[in-house]
Parts: C-alpha cells; sequence; structure tokens
C-alpha cells in the first residue's frame, strides 16, 4: 500500500489471538448492518429509475423499464450539462490544486510568524455562506467581465475551494520528508525547482486527494453556477437538474432519479479511480495531520 | 508520524533572496483569496448595515440603517431559534454523530474481512460523494410520508410518524449524519494506522477491556486528529444548506430552519439582502466561537 | 449612476413618444410606434429577452424562438438574442434582479410578474411603455383589467399582460350528486358552501369535501387561491388601501376568512393539516386525488386542465364530464355574487434598454393576435385580447376556458407592493397557526397586525 501515513496492516499482529476471530465477526457483522443503512435511501433512487411510474415509495418497478434512462440522456438534457460540469470542475479543480501546492510550500517548509493565523483564517474560510456572499459576487464579476464565462466561474469555485485545499495539501506536504529538498538546494536548486522536481512527485498520492475533494465539490454546487453563468449552453448538471421541478412543483419521480443517477456516477467512477491509484488506502491517509 | 524537520531557509547561495521571494508562491493564493472571498464578505458585512434590496425602492437608493438589521434580527423571535437549531445541528450530526460514527466504522474496518472493507467503506463514501443535490433528494424521498422509512417501519409492525413534518431536525440530523460520516471514516482510519499496535497489545495483555483500551489508550494517541477534525466537520456543516433546503424548505414553519436557511429566505425570497447577510454576519459569528473553543481547549495541531 | 441612466432613458422615450403621440392624430403611421412600423424607421440591433424555462414550462421558450424568426426575417440585420432562464419562481426573481441591477446585463425585454411590477418599476429596472402603447394598434384589443396588471403607482403603465388566470371552484359532479347538487351549481356564499362540506363529510367518508391551500409550505397558493379567494369575497374586503396606500390591519374581515380555514381544517372539512402542509400537495391532488374520485370539492386555478390534457403530466380523458366549475361565492352572496383572483405575466422592457424602438417591435410581434392565441391555449391562460376572447380555436382548446374568461369581470389582483412578500409571508404563517390550532383566530389576527406594522411601519397602515 502506498500510503504515505505508514499505514501497517492491521492484521499481522492480532490475528494470531483467539478473541481476535469473534471481533471479525463482531466488526463484520457491524460494518454489514451500517453498510446496509447507508445504501437504503439509494435503494429507492435505483429502483424509481427504472419504473415510470414512480411515486416517493420504494417499490419494485413494474415494468422495470429503460424509458426514463432514455428520456434523460439526451444531448441537452444531459449530455451538454455533464460535460459543462465537467470543464467547469476541472477547471476548478487544477486552478485549485496549483495555487495550493504553491501556497502550502512556505507554510510548510519555513517557519514564519504569521503561518498559524494565516491557517486558522484559512481553515476558518471554510464556514462561509456562499449563498449570502453571492450578490456582490454577482457586482465583481460584472465590474470583471467575468460574467457568464465558465473559466471565470471555474475560478471563483476554485477560491471557495482554496481553504480547505490549502489546509490539506500542506499536510500532505508535511508528510514528505525535507531532507531531499536540502540535498536538492545544496546543488544549487531553487525552491521552486525543488518543490517541482522533488516534493510534487512523491505527493502525488496527496494531490489525487484534493483534486478529487476539489472536483466533487464543484461538480455538486449549483448556487455559483446558477448565479455566474448566463446562457442556457453554459449551465453544468447542477443546475439543469432542476428543471425536472417542474413548473407548479410536479415532480417526474422516475425521470428524476434516472437523472440524479447519472449525475452521479461520473463523480463516484472518479473516486474508485483515484482510489486505485493512490493503491487502495482511504482518501484522508495524510490529509489530516494528528 | 514523522515531523519534518524545519531547517528555515534554504542554504547560503540563495540567502539573498529571503523575505519576499519566501512567500512569493503564497502570493496567488492570497489574491485569489482576497479578491473572490474577502472583498465580498467585507461587502457583505458593510451591506448589513444598509437596508439593500434586489428589489422596490431599496434597490434604488440602499440607505445605511445602521444596526437596525441586528436590532431587528434579535428582536424576531425566529431568529434566536434559528440559533439554537443550528447550533443543535451541529452539534448532533457533526460532532456526535459524524465522529462517533467514523470512528466506530474506523475501528470495525480495520478488523474486518477485506471485502467486507471494500464494499461497506464504498458504501459510505458513496454518500458523501454524490452530488449534495442528489443526496437531499434522496434523503427528502426517504423520510417522506409514505418514503422508505415508512415503509420499513410498517414492515417491522411500528407506524412511523412523518418525519418531515413531526420531527423535521431529527430528519435533517440523520441525513447529515448519512452524508457525511465518510469524511469523519477516513479521518480516523488514518489516524488509527499511526496507533502503534504494539501499545494496545501490551494493555490488552494486561487485561484492559476493549473500552478502557480505547479511552485510555487510543484516543489520546490520536487527540490531534479527533479536535482537527471536530473543528473541520464543524465548520462544514455549519453551513449546510441544500440539504436542509430540499428536505423541509426549513419548515414546518420555521422548524428546521437553521441560519444558512434564514439567511437564504431573508436574502433571496424577500429580496432583503440587506438583512440576509445580517444573518451571515451572525453565522461567522457563531463559526468563530465554535473554532476559538477548539482552539483554545483542543490545541488542535495545525502548524 | 443608474438614476442617471433611467433619466437618460425615460428622456429618450419622451422624445420619441412626443414623436408618436403627434403621428397617432394624422392618419400616416410612419412613427416607430406599433407593430405596423417598416423596418427602415428603426435602427437595426440586438435586443436581448429573458424568461422563464422550467420542467415542462417551456412554452415561453417555443413562443420566442417562433418570435424570433419572424422578427429577424422582418428587421434584417436585427438579431433577437434568447435567454432562458432554468429556474422556479423564487430564483428566477433573483437572477433577473440580479441582471436587471447591472446596466451591462439587464435585458432588454423580460418576462415579469404582475406581482414584481410595481416594486422593480420603484427599483428603476423597468421603462414606462405608454407612449409606444397608446400609438399601437393592438392595443385597444386588450381588456381594461390587463391593462391595469401592468400599471405601477405612477399610473403608467411598464408592462403588457401575456394572459391572465383566474381561481374558482372546482367540483365532482358525480360526488356531490350523492348529495343532492345537480345541474348548474352556484353555491350563494360561504355558508351554503361549508354545509356542503358537512354533507359530504358525512355521507362520503373518506373523500376530501374540500380542499382549500393553506400554510407556509404551499406558499403564494395558500394566499392567492386560499387566503385571497376568502378575504376579497368579503364586502369590501382587502389587504390594502389604494387610495390612502395604507395596509388594513384589525380588519374583522381578515379574521372571518381565518375563521374560515380555521373551520375547513379543524371540522375534518378538508384534507388533514399533514396533508396541506406538503409543497407537494397541489400536484399529488391533481394527479392522484381528482382522477380517483377522492376529492369532492377545492378552490383552484383555471390552469387545472393542463394537468389532464393529452400533453399534461397525468393526462386524463374524462376530467370534463366529471369535473364542474363554478365561481367562489362571497362571504354573504352580496354582489357581484362570486369572487376571483387573478395573476399573470407580462412582457416588460428594461429601463436601459439602448434600442426602445426595437425592443417594442419584438413585443408587438409577441404580443400579437397569432402568438397570444397560441400562448392562451398552448399555456393555459385566459385571453386578455377581445379579438381572441371569443375565438372558436381558444373557447375549445377545452371545455372550461369560457367559463373562467367570463369570470375575469369579478377578478381582483393583489397589492403587489415591493412589501407584499413579506405580507403574504404573515398571512401564511397565521393560516398555518389556525389550521394547526396553534393559535385561535384572534391571537393569530393580532401577530399579523404586528407583522404588517413591523414590515411596513405604523404610518402605512390603517385601521380596516
Amino acid at each position: 500500500m502506498a500510503s504515505n501515513a505508514g499505514s501497517r496492516n492491521p492484521f499481522a499482529l492480532s490475528a494470531a489471538s483467539p478473541r481476535s476471530s469473534s471481533q471479525k465477526v463482531l466488526a463484520n457483522v457491524s460494518l454489514g448492518v451500517i453498510g446496509l443503512a447507508f445504501v437504503i435511501p439509494l435503494g429507492w433512487l435505483v429502483l424509481a429509475s427504472f419504473d415510470r411510474s414512480a411515486s416517493l415509495s420504494a417499490k419494485l418497478p413494474e415494468p422495470f423499464t429503460l424509458h426514463n434512462y432514455a428520456a434523460v440522456a439526451t444531448g441537452t438534457i444531459a449530455g451538454i450539462p455533464m460535460i459543462n460540469s465537467a470543464v467547469l470542475s476541472t477547471i476548478s479543480a487544477v486552478v485549485t490544486v496549483v495555487v495550493a501546492i504553491l501556497a502550502a510550500y512556505p507554510l510548510s517548509r519555513y517557519r514564519m510568524r504569521y503561518n498559524k493565523a494565516f491557517l486558522y483564517g484559512v481553515l476558518f474560510g471554510t464556514c462561509l455562506p456562499i449563498t449570502a456572499m453571492m450578490v456582490p459576487v454577482y457586482s465583481l464579476f460584472v465590474r470583471l467581465n467575468l460574467l457568464d464565462s465558465i473559466g471565470g466561474t471555474g475560478l471563483f469555485l476554485a477560491a471557495t475551494q482554496l481553504p480547505m485545499a490549502i489546509f490539506m495539501t500542506k499536510n500532505f506536504m508535511d508528510s514528505v520528508p525535507i531532507s531531499l529538498e536540502e540535498a536538492a538546494w545544496v546543488d544549487g536548486a531553487s525552491a521552486m525547482q525543488a518543490l517541482r522536481a522533488i516534493v510534487v512527485p512523491l505527493m502525488r498520492p496527496g494531490i489525487a486527494v484534493v483534486f478529487i475533494f476539489n472536483f466533487v465539490g464543484a461538480w455538486g454546487n449549483f448556487f455559483v453556477p446558477f448565479i455566474l453563468l448566463l446562457s442556457p449552453e453554459k449551465q453544468p448538471a447542477s443546475v439543469s437538474i432542476f428543471t425536472f421541478f417542474g413548473q407548479y412543483g410536479a415532480v417526474a419521480y422516475g425521470q428524476l432519479a434516472a437523472f440524479s443517477i447519472l449525475y452521479s456516477l461520473p463523480v463516484l467512477f472518479l473516486y474508485v479511480l483515484v482510489q486505485r491509484f493512490i493503491g487502495g488506502s482511504f482518501l484522508m491517509s495524510g490529509a489530516v495531520k494528528g | 508520524m514523522v515531523s519534518p524537520t524545519r531547517s528555515g531557509a534554504p542554504p547560503h547561495a540563495r540567502s539573498r533572496s529571503h523575505g519576499l521571494v519566501r512567500i512569493l508562491p503564497l502570493v496567488p493564493a492570497i489574491a485569489m483569496l482576497a479578491v473572490f472571498m474577502l472583498g465580498p464578505v467585507i461587502w457583505s458585512f458593510y451591506g448589513s448595515f444598509t437596508n439593500t434590496a434586489l428589489t422596490g425602492p431599496n434597490a434604488l437608493h440602499p440607505r445605511l440603517v445602521g444596526l437596525d438589521n441586528y436590532s431587528n434580527l434579535i428582536s424576531d423571535p425566529n431568529f434566536p431559534k434559528s440559533v439554537w437549531l443550528t447550533v443543535v445541528f451541529v452539534f448532533m450530526s457533526a460532532i456526535v454523530g459524524q465522529n462517533v460514527l467514523g470512528l466506530f466504522v474506523a475501528s470495525m474496518l480495520r478488523r474486518a474481512n477485506p471485502a467486507v472493507r471494500a464494499v461497506v467503506g464504498t458504501l459510505i463514501v458513496a454518500a458523501w460523494i454524490m452530488p449534495e443535490i442528489v443526496a437531499a433528494f434522496a434523503a427528502y424521498a426517504f423520510f417522506s410520508d409514505g418514503g422508505t422509512f415508512s415503509q420499513l417501519s410498517a414492515w417491522v409492525g411500528l407506524h412511523s410518524p412523518n418525519m418531515l413534518y413531526d420531527h423535521p431536525m431529527a430528519a435533517v440530523v440523520i441525513a447529515n449524519i448519512w452524508r457525511g460520516t465518510a469524511f469523519s471514516m477516513m479521518v480516523y482510519t488514518a489516524a488509527l494506522d499511526d496507533v502503534p499496535p504494539d501499545v494496545i497489545e501490551a494493555a490488552e495483555v494486561d487485561g484492559a477491556s476493549g473500552f478502557q483500551r480505547l479511552v485510555r489508550i487510543t484516543l489520546p494517541m490520536i487527540r490531534r486528529s479527533i479536535s482537527t477534525n471536530f473543528m473541520l466537520t464543524t465548520l462544514q456543516t455549519l453551513s449546510v444548506f441544500t440539504l436542509i433546503w430540499v428536505m423541509t424548505s426549513g419548515g414546518p414553519g420555521t422548524d428546521s430552519s437553521t441560519l444558512p436557511v434564514l439567511a437564504y429566505q431573508q436574502a433571496f425570497k424577500f429580496s432583503k439582502i440587506g438583512y440576509g447577510t445580517a444573518i451571515a454576519t451572525v453565522m461567522l459569528l457563531v463559526g468563530a466561537v465554535f473554532s476559538i473553543i477548539y482552539i483554545r481547549m483542543l490545541k488542535p495541531e495545525v502548524d | 449612476m443608474r438614476r442617471r441612466d433611467l433619466f437618460k432613458a425615460s428622456a429618450g422615450l419622451a422624445a420619441l413618444g412626443v414623436a408618436g403621440c403627434g403621428s397617432s392624430n394624422n392618419s400616416t403611421a410612419a412613427s416607430s410606434s406599433g407593430g405596423v412600423a417598416s423596418p427602415s424607421s428603426v435602427t437595426p440591433g440586438t435586443i436581448k429577452v429573458a424568461y422563464q424555462k422550467f420542467g415542462n414550462f417551456t412554452q415561453m421558450d417555443t413562443m420566442f424562438t417562433n418570435v424570433k424568426q419572424d422578427f429577424e426575417a422582418k428587421f434584417a440585420g436585427s438579431t433577437l438574442e434568447l435567454i432562458p432562464i432554468q429556474a422556479a419562481e423564487n430564483d428566477y426573481y433573483t437572477k433577473l434582479a440580479l441582471m436587471n441591477r447591472s446596466a451591462s446585463t439587464a435585458p432588454d425585454l423580460m418576462y415579469e410578474d404582475t406581482f414584481m411590477v410595481r416594486s422593480d418599476v420603484a427599483a428603476g429596472y423597468l421603462a414606462p411603455l405608454d407612449s409606444y402603447l397608446n400609438g399601437w394598434s393592438d392595443w385597444p384589443q386588450f381588456v381594461a383589467a390587463a391593462k391595469d396588471a401592468g400599471k405601477a403607482d405612477d399610473g403608467k403603465i411598464y408592462g403588457v399582460s401575456l394572459g391572465t388566470d383566474t381561481r374558482g371552484l372546482w367540483y365532482n359532479k358525480d360526488l356531490l350528486a350523492n348529495v343532492g347538487i345537480t345541474g348548474d351549481w352556484q353555491p350563494k356564499d360561504w355558508n351554503e358552501l361549508l354545509s356542503v362540506a358537512k354533507d359530504v363529510k358525512a355521507k362520503l367518508p373518506g373523500v376530501i369535501p374540500l380542499n382549500i391551500y393553506s400554510g407556509k409550505p404551499n406558499g403564494e397558493a395558500s394566499v392567492m387561491q386560499g387566503f385571497e379567494m376568502l378575504l376579497y369575497g368579503c364586502p369590501n374586503g382587502t389587504l390594502y388601501n389604494t387610495d390612502q396606500a395604507k395596509w388594513v390591519v384589525g380588519s374583522q374581515h381578515f379574521k372571518d376568512s381565518l375563521d374560515f380555514i380555521r373551520t375547513v381544517y379543524t371540522q375534518g372539512l378538508g384534507p388533514t393539516p399533514q396533508q396541506a402542509l406538503d409543497s407537494n400537495w397541489g400536484n399529488v391532488l391533481a394527479s392522484q386525488y381528482w382522477p380517483k374520485n377522492k376529492i369532492a370539492m377545492a378552490i383552484d386555478g383555471s390552469w387545472m386542465p393542463g394537468n389532464w390534457l393529452p400533453k399534461g403530466t397525468t393526462p386524463w380523458a374524462e376530467w370534463d364530464k366529471v369535473l364542474g366549475w363554478t365561481g367562489m361565492p362571497t362571504q354573504q352572496g352580496q354582489a357581484p355574487g362570486r369572487n376571483a383572483m387573478s395573476g399573470g405575466w407580462t412582457l416588460a422592457t428594461g429601463a436601459n434598454c439602448k434600442n426602445p424602438d426595437l425592443a417594442f417591435q419584438v413585443m408587438s410581434i409577441a404580443l400579437s393576435k397569432k402568438y397570444a392565441l397560441w400562448n392562451y391555449i398552448n399555456n393555459s391562460q385566459i385571453a386578455v385580447r377581445k379579438d381572441c376572447t371569443s375565438d372558436p380555436s381558444y373557447l375549445q382548446s377545452n371545455a372550461s376556458v369560457k367559463f373562467f374568461t367570463d369570470l375575469v369581470a369579478d377578478t381582483h389582483f393583489r397589492p403587489a407592493t415591493a412589501d407584499y412578500p413579506n405580507i403574504s409571508n404573515a398571512i401564511q404563517v397565521a393560516m398555518e397557526a389556525v389550521m394547526t390550532g396553534q393559535q385561535n383566530v384572534d391571537t393569530a389576527a393580532a401577530a399579523y397586525d404586528k407583522a404588517v406594522v413591523q414590515q411596513v411601519g405604523q404610518q402605512k397602515t390603517v385601521q380596516g
């Protein structure tokens, strides 16, 4: 396992003792119950997506049909919005990762006076209610002429995710031993060169974690693109999913469920990919120092 | 975890480039945060002292009204109720719910069968990864009258109340625990991985029960992860909006209107931007109070 | 800065208006007013039109797509840029307001709820249209009530009605036959309505006798289809005294209306509070309760058939055989015997529009008989053009249309000032308190009065 927190195989030492098998059973059973509890709400979602006359009650679809998926998997309903979501989230995630790595380097490597204050302040930024700030942000974007631009919106999303990203990146960076950089400095490399050539490659799993954290956050964000994008063809899927809450509250549950699943699959898939990439352990190893 | 030694500046060959060059990499972050976050926050703070509105005469000529918004807030009975609901929501779903469940799951995962580990881990993470709107919608369907929750209750012979109507806070708290536990689970998995097993083994051999091992040894050893995670989950949970809005719209009445919901309603449903930003300012204060509590009491490791 | 722009725009319009007014006395229609203007008399340019497109509400989108073709064919060199805003009602208002706040993003034409006209005029977002309308040959076709719909406090018209809606009493003929109601039914007053409901409750358990929307989850529907259908049916009942421009507090009519709600909900004459306090209740009623004969009467809108037509969300072929429709009675049966409330949407011009002449050309196409008729029929609207109210294709579009069109004669409009959303909210709170039994009528009414004073200030209230 490539986890850089140095995890050890938990079974190696306790597998021997006889009590461990009952522990194992307890663990498996309790996890099974919890897992079941977690998946049940999603059960309705899946069932309703295959049911043309879905209601809020979970029932086996009769007939089992792909009609809902066919109805939503069109270019205008799902195709273009999901592509927009992908572009927006990628821009946001890439910008965040780059800026966060740059910012985390001095915070991690140099002991400066305001490190702690800056990090606390940055952390505090994670509780800001974005909805309340959208009015001044709109005016700001008008002045900067960034309205109705996917790049501008991605930039803003990146900014809102930056606090958490800097915090996590710094923690990942902290676990990369500085000795290698020191060797490079002795050889005359600059800090930036050392960062690019040594630190970043060693932080790849951490970078993947920050990337996906950010991507998922941007993927699901409704309010920011709703306010900052004007053209309908630029709207991401998070905005178009609301089209299934029809006028006067008439909701087509089956289609909404189908669209929800289509909309969720890419990020789920991305998570699985990233998890494989970092060697199968959970994402947070090293992200939150303890 | 090996704490990296920080020897300070890069060696003499570059000592002339102290100070400014050192913090140069911070500039993009500072610039972005200043322009996109700090700027609007300052405007919002200023706006909370005006009667700015999105429509009506106050849209054309907003005036400074001093502390009027704030005094109206305090005299509005919905406001202290909203603060209380927010505290309850944060405490029950983040501090108690997500952290306890996350720690429990993390410790169980260590002992479980690898297949169970993989499957259950993915299921728990799925609720967190999926877009908030989808999770909110699934939770709404689950708790709605006739939804899966009442179906399950009927199946075991109990008559379930209409959760979204009779116990809206319980419903949103449970939904938020469902949604966010994965984060705590992942943090604690990493933290537990760093607890040396020989210490636990030694305690076991000495006859300490599971609970004693947990409280006396494990918890103190992961203390810093706990406190940091408390802070992170609290701050994230404070601003939860979509989940509650989709599930209950803050209702019935204002029975589940936490501060973000109240701020949204005032700012956008009633077009009263000034009043809405006053509520948002209060939210930041609540966040600050929580943060200071954590920093003082638990001293999370940040540097 | 916006104020300067507003003056500039209205000065420009006034100048044009003078020319327009001047020419309306001549027989030559050489001015820029009216739909018969020649393309050469207006400067070509781009007009941006913003409207709502949401869920299965795509009618505006379709209409403007067609209008765009007609417009660009007629006015070569000009374009109509469509800006559909995908949002539910409140978010739509928010987005539109944000766009209007900045001159560079403000649309030239917009789909504007009658309910927002006055506050948006006060905010400086809209431009008056009188100069254009007075010279427009189609303008006399609009019924008087429709002309008022877009009127602001200064008496000028800022929006032209795209159609309206109204509300009445829907009932299941088969179910009511069981309690002796046959033939053309027009209940006389509230007492008759309540007594029929009691009969239904006694004779047909399991059927909801009378639905009246109430409480916060249903928002404005509770106020317009519920409360105001009652209050404005009281003798001189009103929320707002227009002559004095003051809100009414301490009104007995208010309490009477609350009492009606209380009676229905606490005596089991309507849905349970739990059923009613669900934002999805209207949808459930339309898609399940009506087609399955589980509800006897309801106060609801003229748009209901839109659910049941073949292209609706829950097609129900027999709706016009099973259901009857009549007017909501006034409180004591006093003239005019029935009460209705109307809302509706308008087309309005932005105050920052740089080419108002061209914008009006688009408007006159969109509001011409061809598109108006299409909109009325396909959007379940009530016609506001006289040449459409008697048009056979309109009257035959669904069986209830003629009745509701005639009902507009007895309708009221809401006092839609900038304060109205808060007042409406206070009404919903009061309704919810009495329907759940949490407060009695007097307490709830007193709380409403207090909320009104807090919202508008003591000076803007008057005892009613």
